[in-house]
């Protein structure tokens, strides 16, 4: 028997077989979807392109070359995004940039999630006063651009990285929330919720080893989704000067720092808008990919 | 469907507006049309005003008691003033007004509208009124001490025998411009000497009128016939707010504007090469520094301070970030002063700046942060110090924020290293000297803050130094003690200064008498042709 046959038997013989195989098939509808497999290719780039910046980018992304002779140079063999104003080849600055911009976006996800998740299970597990209030608190973020608030954020934090993060963390929970509660609130009454309550299991066990899972595809779908907004948002703090600080090569700070060069150095704020165009549409489209496979209403 | 025909007629006619051939802009052939960010106006009375943009439109627009030479700042002559007499004691100045001159209101100009002026600059108290209340005026002594002689002479009293020049320059501030008295009291409320009017009024002599000015958006600015200087050929003078410098440029280009005030260095060569364009610059009083806070122990060590000045590439710089817009300049005076110290002893020497820092016991660095506003400019100049210094093992933090905020930071002491520009006030040595130079009191209450104080860098003996300077009615020997001053400043202080800023400017080629004087009052459209 094949490893594939394994996995797609009809009968599986252990739990973990079925598992994997539920896993496998998931995987198979997933690769039949050409866009999602180009967004997984350009998220597994920009993963193998972070972890390997300092080996591949061709030159220190920090420390610029000869500003007399090397400034603002267009796009050569010698440096094939072109230099910008500091002496500094654009190409290594993009590379090393996408740490920055997989830092955040994975951070956000890893702050945002759980939150949302928790508020968003709880309220609907619980209903009555505690989703009153949790909601309503909700609301009360739901009802602030994004962007604006994450700007109040930072601003009352201090410009950094670090700050931006949390910024748009606490700024991108709520959508989660929302929807971790709708889920929540169609399967709080099953049967199977309420054989384990008849056991006599704990509410927390319950929202942690039962409602939780349940909501986890579609919130992960959601995440993913988002995630081509987080790294707008952090470019566009960056932008304006409250995300990642000098020299960080920031992509959205690069851009600032290149639009004053647009009309004659088209090269220098071009370069990091189209690294932040192709991985936000890469996440974009991974996103879509996965709702067609995880979203148990989608299935056609 | 009987609107069809309309509708196809109306989408014709539209479509044909979109592609007619764009008719070529072109500015009036009597007005001028200059975009420049003017968001820093808060007001245009003279007694307020101490930004740059409205600066310059009063100095459009107004007259002083005396004006200078913007070529030679050390000829000062008479505007207003036919002449002025100085005492004996060098304590009372004379002022003779001018007979015949009106101002655009109609009104003639007298010794009441100077006198006048002069008490209500010193009564209201306003940001630059201490370039007349260091001479000893208080609201409550200032009657007394600036007194009206005759119809067309008064006489102006200070306390102490200060240099004649220092006296004089300071009277060619904007603060000293001289305000209609019968106009600007007809609209005087509660006693405020007509303030609230003057905020957005206009009560001068000078060439043009303020007709309006709407705050972002437009300064207007129109001739005025009973100006007694010759009649400019401008009939008009249009501000816009354009704040972006590529923005401005492509106006510029398309012939929309006459003149881009801000203009990037990056873009100088590009508009020079354009010969439907010219590029004008002029050398300003600014001058671009660091600020080593004496309260971090670090950068209080001399040796430490000396070997961060051998850490920045100074020449680099002004010839590529900067190129066009600064030139290399390393003391407190700027070029053109009385006194101005023109060496620069420093370059970049990693060598050099090393053995220092061994020397120090930091032969391996150490980390401070720098307080950098985040304009294109100042970030520029920041990351390209920061690269230098890191040569030497000096691991510069970049701490960016808005003016505002980061000067805050510099005000209550709280920065390490703070990059700053700093602009003189008047013409006169005394404006920086008393800023760089001095610090009467060290202690965080102290009432005089100072940019010495505002680095925590207590310097008892050269304060003394700069006072006795202000007295020396001698210029020759003035100057020398400035001179000496700035040697010393140059090499001690925690100050590294760098850069004198050039104002950079580009008109069509066919504007034609735009004056770039030292400062910005003196920045003068009078005689602009087109």
């Amino acid at each position: 028997m094949s490893t594939r046959e394994w996995l797609l038997t009809e009968q599986p013989a252990s739990r973990r077989q079925a598992r994997l195989g539920q896993s496998y098939r998931t995987w198979l509808a997933f690769r039949r979807n050409r866009l999602a497999m180009i967004g997984l290719g350009i998220v597994l780039a920009l993963v193998a392109v972070a972890l390997l910046a300092p080996f591949i980018s061709p030159y220190n992304p920090i420390v610029g070359g000869d500003l007399r002779t090397e400034r603002l140079l267009s796009p050569s063999w010698q440096h094939l995004l072109g230099t910008d104003d500091q002496a500094r080849d654009i190409l290594s600055r993009i590379l090393h940039g996408s740490r920055i911009t997989l830092l955040v976006v994975a951070l956000v996800a890893v702050i945002a999630t759980p939150i949302g998740l928790l508020v968003g299970t709880t309220a609907g597990y619980y209903g009555g006063w505690v989703d009153t209030v949790l909601m309503r608190l909700t609301d009360i973020f739901l009802a602030f651009p994004r962007l604006i608030l994450a700007l109040a954020f930072v601003a009352a934090l201090g410009p950094g990285i670090e700050n931006a993060i949390i910024a748009i963390a606490i700024t991108s929970w709520p959508p989660y929330a929302r929807l971790a509660r709708a889920e929540t609130l169609t399967i709080r009454n099953a049967d199977h919720i309420d054989a384990i309550r008849l056991q006599g299991a704990h509410s927390a066990r319950i929202i942690w080893g039962h409602v939780v899972p349940l909501c986890l595809s579609s919130v992960i779908v959601r995440v993913t989704l988002d995630m081509a907004g987080i790294i707008l948002t952090a470019a566009g703090l960056g932008f304006l000067g409250l995300g990642a600080q000098p020299p960080q090569p920031e992509w959205g700070a690069m851009i600032a720092g290149g639009r004053r060069f647009i009309l004659d150095h088209w090269w220098v704020a071009t370069m990091p808008g189209l690294a932040i165009f192709v991985v936000s549409l890469g996440f974009n489209f991974l996103g879509d990919g996965l709702r067609d496979v995880l979203d148990p209403k989608a299935q056609k | 469907m009987k609107h069809l025909p309309k509708l196809v007629g109306a989408a014709l006619i539209a479509s044909l507006g979109l592609f007619a051939p764009a008719a070529r802009a072109a500015t009036p052939p009597d007005t001028l049309i200059q975009a420049w960010a003017i968001d820093d106006i808060i007001s245009l009375d003279p007694a307020e005003v101490f930004e740059f943009t409205a600066s310059e439109i009063l100095g459009n627009s107004y007259q002083g008691l005396i004006g200078y030479d913007v070529k030679d700042v050390s000829n000062i002559f008479g505007v207003v003033a036919e002449k002025w007499d100085i005492s004996a004691d060098g304590k009372t100045y004379t002022f003779t007004i001018r007979d015949g001159l009106k101002f655009a209101s109609g009104n003639p100009i007298t010794a009441s509208d100077a006198v006048f002026s002069l008490r209500r600059a010193v009564k209201l108290d306003k940001s630059p009124a201490f370039i007349l209340t260091q001479f000893g005026f208080t609201a409550d002594n200032v009657d007394a001490m600036i007194r009206q002689t005759g119809p067309m002479t008064f006489e102006y009293e200070i306390d102490k025998a200060y240099a004649p020049t220092l006296v004089l320059y300071c009277l060619t501030a904007t603060v000293g411009f001289i305000v209609d008295e019968k106009l600007a009291m007809e609209h005087a409320v509660d006693g405020d000497f007509g303030y609230n009017w003057l905020k957005t009024g206009y009560a001068g002599s000078g060439a043009f009128t303020i007709r309006e000015w709407r705050a972002n958006e437009v300064v207007v600015l129109e001739r005025n016939d009973n100006y007694s200087g010759p009649t400019p050929a401008m009939a008009r003078t249009i501000y816009r707010h354009i704040p972006e410098a590529a923005t401005q440029r492509l106006l510029l280009e398309q012939g929309d504007i006459d003149i881009a005030r801000n203009v990037s260095a990056d873009s100088i060569d590009v508009l020079a090469a354009n010969p439907g364009l010219a590029v004008d610059s002029g050398v300003k009083g600014s001058i671009y520094y660091l600020g080593l806070n004496q309260k971090n122990p670090i950068l209080a060590i001399p040796e430490v301070r000396q070997a961060m000045k051998y850490l920045i590439d100074y020449a680099t710089i002004a010839d590529t970030i900067m190129k066009g817009r600064v030139t290399v300049h390393q003391a407190f005076l700027p070029r053109g002063f009385l006194g101005a110290l023109e060496d620069t002893p420093f370059a970049l020497n990693v060598v050099k700046a090393k053995e220092l820092l061994a020397a120090a016991g930091y032969p391996n660095g150490f980390t401070v942060t720098m307080d950098t506003r985040n304009t294109d400019e100042i970030t520029s100049i920041g990351t390209a110090i920061q690269q230098t210094m890191a040569l030497a093992g000096i691991t510069v933090e970049i701490i960016p924020g808005d003016g505002q905020q980061t000067l805050t930071k510099y005000r209550a002491r709280n920065h390490d290293i703070y990059i700053g520009r700093w602009g003189p006030d008047y013409q006169d040595p005394h404006t920086n000297a008393d800023t760089f130079a001095r610090n009467p009191n060290n202690a965080d209450d102290a009432t005089s803050k100072p940019l010495a104080w505002r680095n925590a860098w207590n310097i008892p003996e050269m304060t003394a130094r700069t006072d006795a300077a202000v007295l020396e009615a001698d210029a020759g020997k003035r100057a020398q003690m400035y001179l000496d001053l700035q040697a010393e400043h140059q090499q001690t202080s925690p100050f590294i200064i760098m850069f004198q800023e050039i104002e950079v400017m580009a008109r069509r080629a066919n504007v034609q008498g735009y004056v770039v004087g030292p400062s910005f009052n003196d920045n003068s459209f009078r005689a602009v042709t087109k």
